[in-house]
Formats: C-alpha cells, structure tokens, sequence
C-alpha cells in the first residue's frame, strides 16, 4: 500500500524537506503519495525525483493551488 | 503622478508575472547552493546581473540615465546584509520573494510583508533611526569598483559576462534530465503563459531586462534610482501612517505592481488561493519579515536593490552585500533545515 505524506499548509523547502525522509523509510518499488500546496514544490518536488531516479507515477493539480505527486522509490 | 502610477505598475507587475511563473526565488536559491548543492538559481541571478549591467551602463554612457555610487558604508552593509539573509529563510522568501507569494495568496508573506515593512519604517524614519546612522557613519569614500581600482567599468563588465557565458554554457550542456511535468490541459499562448515551465536562466534574461527597464522609467519621474524594494515597502506603511503625499514615488508603484502582477500570473495558473500557515510558520514569517526590515535598511537595500541592482552598478556595495546575503542564508539554513535533520538522524539511530 502507497503511504501519504500530507504537506498541505507547509511552505518551501519544507514539503521536500519531509519527502525526503519519508522516501528513506520506505522499500525500493514503494510508492510515497505527496499532498501539497507550495507553489514553488510543483518544480522542486519532481527535479528532486528525477535527479535521484524516483519514477513519478501520477502528478495533477486537484485544486486551485492544490497538487498530488506519486513518486515510486528506485 | 499619472505616469508613475502607470509606469511603476507596469513594470512591477512584469516584474511579478515572471518572477512567480519562473519561480524565480533568490532564497531557496541561495538555501539550495548549501542543503541541496544546487547553483543553478544562483547562476540565474549572475545572468540578470550581467545583462542588466550591460543594458545600464550602455544607457549611462549614452546619456540617458545618472548614476552616482556615493560613498560605502561598509559596516552597515557587512552586518546587515547577514542579518537580512537570516530573515529571508524565517520568512519564507526576500523582499520581492515575499511580495510576489503575498500575491500568490500566503497568509504567511503577508505576514512577513508587514514584519519587514514596519521595521524597515522604524530604521528609516522611526526610533531605531540614531542606530542606523551610527552604523552607517563608518564608510569608505568609493563606492564604485572602478573608481577604487582606476579600471574603466567596462573591464568588470566584461569579465562578468565572459564568466557567466561559460557558466551558461556548461551548464547547458549537461546531460538533461526529465523532469515530470503536469498534464497540459491548455494550448498555445495559455500554455506557454500558465502552465509551461520556464527555464531559470530565460526567466533570468527577462528579470534582467526588467530591471534595465526601470531606470529610464523611475528617473522619468524623478526618483533617480532602479528597481529597489525596501525604501518603497517603507514608504507605503510611513504614507499610511502620516499622509505625507512627498512620500509617494515611482518604487511604491513598483512594489504594488509586483503583487498584483504576481496575483494575475497565479489566478490565471489556477495557482491562487488563500493559505493560512500553522502558528511556527506564522512566528517565523513575522520575526524573519522584521529581521529583513532591519537588515536591508541597514545595508542599504535586500537581494534585489543589493544583490541585483548595485552589483550590476559594479559597486563593492553590491558584491559585498550578495556575499553576506549568501552566508546569512547558509547560516540560518543550517539551524533550520540541516541540524534538526541531523539531531532527528541521530535519535533514530539511538533507537534502532
């Protein structure tokens, strides 16, 4: 099962301060669902995936200033 | 007043439509050249600087515009430029940062905004005002580098451009990686305006293009300076307070443009919305607001009027000043984001 990690109402770098430790704790293939409304995490969030080889299995705004990334652990 | 009303509005909000669609953010830039070992925005900033220096000393040398350098108090710069960039991590973003995100609807830069702008009134023109001066009494007579140096300002200049180009270059030769992106739902001219994600070094060219913009326009209506923030955010809580109509120029303009311009480009994006922060964001928001207040009008300008504008000058103000700006930022970083991961790494440790 995907674990979540709320990060609504967080400000930058925070979001991916908490991302980071999170993805830590879980097993490689695991997937970490990231609620979060930080403008500027809609480009820090997914570099960070990519340059560290996490796939990206869904991102989508579900809101006005609203986002959600699935980010599946190398 | 009607033409500074327009001009200052428009190129404040250009200002804040590029800034909050680049993400254009000197805070976490300079935050992630320590915790992330990332230089790109840092780059970005080089790139404004050097196009702007170019544009505005073309327009000097044509006659267009004045710029007198003055004198450098190095002391206040030295310590308030540190002290700023401490502020700048609490509150979330710099001075334009926090402007642009109080657009974006963050109840936090409002905050903040209010913190910096009150301090910044109470060392300009309140009871901290004898401090200041003290502080800025210890000054060397040249402010410009090519005056203390005797090196024409066109060596400097080039010299800049020549490292940033190589910067460019290198960095644009890396390997790219893909970075995921969300799904357009828009085409065309909305796409490229709302949703795309801008490149920082282009979004850099048209901050750097802005902020020549702003000379000819503020000096038009007398206010002989560029883009500046702090003197202006003062300015409007010292206006509100006194009605002294003198207090109103070009920069207020400016500063209001940069929030409303910031409000369009999120509204348009879907990106608005109101957002209260939890009670320590809202702490930190109001003491890093104050602390920029008090850091900035004591060096005498924030990473825009500093660390974008005097450095395109080629002033030892300028460069001195984005130093300091820097190692502020490291310094708060690491009690705000390094040692609490480290302490929390540590317990985990004791516990397993």
């Amino acid at each position: 099962m995907a674990k979540t990690l709320e990060v609504v109402g967080q400000v930058c770098p925070f979001p991916l301060v908490e991302a980071k430790k999170v993805i830590d704790e879980i097993q490689s293939g695991e997937e970490l669902i990231i609620n979060f409304d930080c403008t500027q995490a809609t480009e820090s969030i997914p570099r960070w995936a990519a340059e560290n080889g996490h796939a990206v299995t869904n991102y989508e705004a579900v809101g006005e200033a609203e986002w959600t990334i699935t980010v599946k652990k190398k | 007043m009607m033409q500074m009303l327009i001009t200052g509005l428009i190129c404040g909000a250009l200002l804040g439509f590029v800034m909050q669609r680049g993400r254009f953010c000197l805070t976490g830039g300079f935050r992630d050249m320590y915790i992330a070992k990332d230089n790109r925005m840092f780059y970005a900033l080089l790139i404004a600087i050097a196009v702007q220096s170019v544009g505005v000393y073309i327009l000097i040398q044509t006659g267009l515009i004045q710029f007198t350098a003055g004198a450098f108090p190095w002391v206040a710069v030295i310590i308030g430029s540190f002290i700023f960039g401490i502020g700048i991590v609490l509150a979330g973003g710099c001075a334009t940062g926090t402007w642009y995100r109080a657009g974006e609807g963050l109840i936090g830069s409002w905050i903040a905004l209010f913190g910096y702008m009150f301090m910044s009134a109470v060392m300009k023109s309140g009871f901290l005002l004898p401090v200041n001066q003290a502080m800025q009494a210890t000054q060397l007579p040249n402010n410009s580098i090519a005056e203390t140096t005797g090196i024409s300002v066109w060596v400097f200049i080039a010299i800049l451009v020549v490292i940033v180009a190589a910067i460019v270059m290198r960095e644009l030769r890396k390997p790219k990686v893909v970075i995921p992106s969300l799904k357009p739902k828009r085409k065309g001219l909305g796409h490229l305006l709302f949703e795309k994600r801008w490149h920082p070094f282009f979004t850099a060219v048209l901050i750097g293009v802005i902020a020549i913009s702003a000379w000819p326009l503020s000096q038009a209506t007398g206010r002989m300076a560029g883009l500046g923030i702090t003197t202006p955010s003062a300015n409007i809580l010292q206006y509100s307070v006194t009605g002294d109509v003198s207090l109103i120029n070009w920069g207020v303009f400016l500063v209001l443009g940069i929030f409303l311009g910031s409000f369009i480009a999120a509204k348009a994006s879907r990106e608005f919305r109101f957002r209260m922060p939890d009670t320590k964001t809202g702490i930190n928001s109001f003491l890093g607001g104050n602390l920029m207040g008090f850091g900035a009008s004591l060096a005498g300008g924030c990473s825009i009027g500093n660390g974008l504008v005097m450095t395109a000058m080629m002033t030892w103000q300028g460069w001195v000043s984005l130093i300091f700006i820097i190692l502020g930022t490291w310094t708060a970083s690491y009690f705000v984001f390094i040692r609490p991961g480290k302490s929390n790494a540590a317990s985990a440790a004791i516990t397993s």
